[in-house]
């Protein structure tokens, strides 16, 4: 008998994940699980990530509850559900106001509505409320596993064809050369600059020079601050954005249709922005994107 | 699967296609079988044998095979070996119970563990060496082993039939130990050592076993003969060999080995090799357990039977709705622990937190858990409390990891909450990736 080992739970950015179109599937009978296999070679089948609760839904009915959640971070955001053979993760889920910082442990999976359209998902094993610095500290931990990928799979890259034995020789672990090795199969080439600043960009979120406002659970209400008329601007511009926007709105794109608008300079739309954050009005779910909050 | 390991399993198919087919062939074959469609190694051989014209049965014929070619699928494995250590052990099969032999066979091509599972039909010892029929093998940690079942026959051998597995000794770093090498050389310093007398089937024998360490971790260690080893020397002992001891890894020599002393700067002082031992789970699963070995992992489960438990006062065992699974309706003793799974991103484990470092995580003690539960009339909120406290927390734990069938579990006598400076470690890594 071989040991049983416990599949090992992926500390993996949204935006990799996501971008995952290949599944490994297991059968239940001969114990083999399931997996995801993201461009970078990870072969997942459950994550661990933390992030922030931008919104949970219930599908279901309050008998019958299948909620929805949608998660946060740097770089991107996942999807969570949690129905009645998850209770524990259902009950926490529905008792959770977003936006707040959560953990969150699941199975990945891959559903496939149409032959056009590929949707990952996390089925939520455990749920928790945590701090903004247990946040921090898995973006070290995902940047770090991240950084290991780029570097196997940019090795890989370099061999005439992508051999296990020759990653493993490298150092790698075999699991990790296993699925790079079927990621080089399957996917064109993943874009790895495009991952190398992902990287950085999140990386840079943890230090103290990005301007984070500070998270207050409670927003201040004492004293009603008005909001100036630019900032109103700056709401009904997003509330007019936010349909075709669900997941958060690019800041970018916000500052130029209200540049457009209004006569202000970019320091002035900073400057407002910054109040709205520090109002509670608007939040930021992932790195350069601005959600409002109702 | 590496191209190495799969060399023997294509000889396998090439020979049940009695040759008809090239092994460039077969190989392909298996790659494609086992690479791009994930079937299992021992369907994709059945399989391929089938698709190429032969008899999938012939795959498990007779086959006299070298140690190195055992791949872990044969059912009629026969095997000529010299047996570099056997041990008995007790086990209990069907509740009755039944001695069992283990140890190491080895050729001239490598050596393997083996279990023997029946009454010896005469006794063996070391050095003896054997001919074996009918014996299969499987794998335990991706790692091939020799099974002698009932089905089996075992012959004596002239010595000579059997040459000697002369390697070279291999240096090793302590952390590198794995179940099953031999002729190994290990450089360490004496953490602890005690002398023990042990029951053998020779009757009793001295054990000096105690810790040795290096820089990269620590490892136990069963001296079979009195090399005067004291705590604190600096030591390099050539001709060890490794076998698991209670699901740990254990480095053990005999008279065969040589020990000889070094200056003490040859490795760091005492106290900071105490410290050494940090390893990744996944560590831990490839060397198959470790001593007094740092963890530093992420609590993402908490299991039932963690918190205020009940114990049966005659067992031990947690008791259940006031009910011990033998010894029926009891009045259970309180206790406090944590059963929990450990996640560090490259592996995971079954981590038993103890009640003293149970009570320093919740910040009381039984009694106080005991008055809290009586008050709220729930025994679930300490569990509950556990929870909130660790889930999600970045720990670094200290303890013994043994290894079984059931995977890695973890006996920690030390749990603390990791620090880390977060924005030293990011620039750190941002240095790292800018380069």
């Amino acid at each position: 008998m071989s040991m049983i080992q416990r599949e090992v739970a992926w500390r993996l950015f949204a935006k990799e994940f996501n971008q995952s179109t290949m599944e490994i599937s297991g059968n239940e009978n001969e114990r083999t699980p399931s997996y995801v296999v993201t461009p970078l070679g990870a072969m997942v089948n459950r994550v661990y990530m933390v992030g922030v609760l931008t919104e949970t839904e219930n599908l279901g009915t309050p008998e019958d509850p299948m909620w929805r959640a949608r998660v946060s971070d740097p770089t991107g955001t996942y999807f969570v559900t949690a129905g009645q053979y998850q209770p524990g993760a259902a009950t926490t889920i529905s008792s959770l106001e977003p936006p707040s910082f959560v953990a969150v442990v699941g199975k990945a999976s891959i559903y496939r509505p149409d032959d056009e359209t590929v949707l990952t998902s996390l089925r939520c094993e455990c749920v928790k409320e945590v701090s903004e610095e247990l946040r921090d500290y898995w973006i070290l931990e995902a940047s770090r596993s991240l950084k290991k990928r780029l570097e196997a799979m940019e090795e890989a890259q370099r061999m005439e064809e992508v051999s296990v034995e020759e990653l493993v020789k490298l150092g790698y672990d075999a699991d990790l050369a296993e699925g790079i090795k079927r990621a080089a199969l399957h996917y064109s080439s993943p874009s790895m600059d495009t991952y190398w600043s992902m990287l950085e960009d999140s990386l840079m979120y943890v230090l103290p020079e990005y301007e984070r406002t500070p998270v207050e659970k409670e927003p201040v209400e004492e004293e009603e601050v008005e909001e100036s008329d630019l900032e109103e601007l700056i709401l009904d511009v997003m509330q007019e954005m936010e349909d075709e926007h669900q997941n958060g709105i690019d800041y970018g794109d916000i500052m130029n249709e209200v540049m457009d608008r209004e006569n202000i300079s970019e320091s002035e739309f900073e400057e407002a922005v910054k109040n709205l954050r520090s109002l509670g009005h608007v939040y930021e779910p992932a790195l350069g994107s601005l959600k409002r909050i109702y | 699967m590496k191209n190495e390991e799969l060399a023997p399993h294509i000889k396998d198919i090439t020979r049940a296609l009695n040759g008809k087919v090239s092994e460039e062939e077969v190989e392909r074959e298996l790659q494609q079988w086992i690479g791009s469609y994930g079937v299992n190694l021992a369907e994709a051989k059945r399989s391929i044998v089938k698709k190429l014209g032969g008899d999938p049965q012939s795959l498990f014929t007779r086959t006299e095979k070298k140690i190195e070619d055992i791949t872990g699928l044969e059912r009629n494995l026969e095997l000529k070996a010299r047996i570099l250590s056997i041990n008995e052990k007790d086990i209990e099969v069907d509740g009755e119970p039944k001695k069992i032999h283990y140890g190491i066979f080895g050729d001239d091509t490598g050596t393997i563990p083996f279990t023997i599972w029946e009454p010896l039909p005469e006794p063996l010892d070391k050095g003896d060496t054997v001919h074996v029929i009918n014996a299969y093998a499987n794998t335990w940690n991706d790692k091939p082993q020799v099974n002698v079942g009932s089905r089996a026959k075992m012959e004596m051998l002239d010595d000579d039939e059997v040459p000697e597995f002369k390697r070279e000794p291999q240096r090793c770093n302590i952390i590198d130990i794995r179940e099953g090498m031999s002729q190994l050389i290990v450089l360490g310093r004496v953490l602890s050592v005690e002398k023990k007398i042990v029951q053998t089937e020779n009757g009793e024998k001295e054990l000096f076993s105690g810790i040795l360490a290096d820089e990269t971790g620590k490892v136990q260690f069963s001296a079979w003969h009195d090399f005067e080893l004291k705590e604190d020397q600096v030591v390099e002992i050539e001709g060890g060999y490794v076998r698991s001891w209670r699901g740990i890894p254990q480095f053990s020599f005999d008279d065969n080995a040589q020990v000889k002393t070094f200056d003490d700067d040859e490795l760091p002082p005492k106290d900071v090799l105490e410290e050494s031992g940090m390893m990744t789970i996944s560590q831990l699963a490839r060397r198959g357990g470790a001593v007094d070995a740092i963890v530093d992992a992420v609590m993402i489960d908490i299991k039932n039977g963690s918190g205020l438990i009940f114990r049966c006062p005659d067992c031990n065992r947690v008791v259940q709705k006031s009910a011990c699974r033998i010894h029926g309706k009891v009045d259970g003793e309180p206790d406090l622990r944590v059963k929990g799974i450990l996640d560090d991103g490259t592996g995971a484990l079954t981590v038993i937190i103890s009640r003293e470092e149970t009570e320093e995580v919740l910040g009381y003690d039984l009694d106080e858990a005991m008055q809290l539960a009586r008050d709220r009339m729930d025994h679930g909120i300490i569990k509950d409390e556990l929870e909130d406290k660790l889930i999600a927390q970045p720990l670094r734990v200290k303890g013994n990891v043994t290894c079984d069938d059931y995977g890695l579990m973890l006996i920690a006598n030390q749990v603390r909450e990791k620090k880390v400076n977060m924005e030293e470690e990011a620039r750190k890594l941002l240095d790292e990736v800018r380069v």
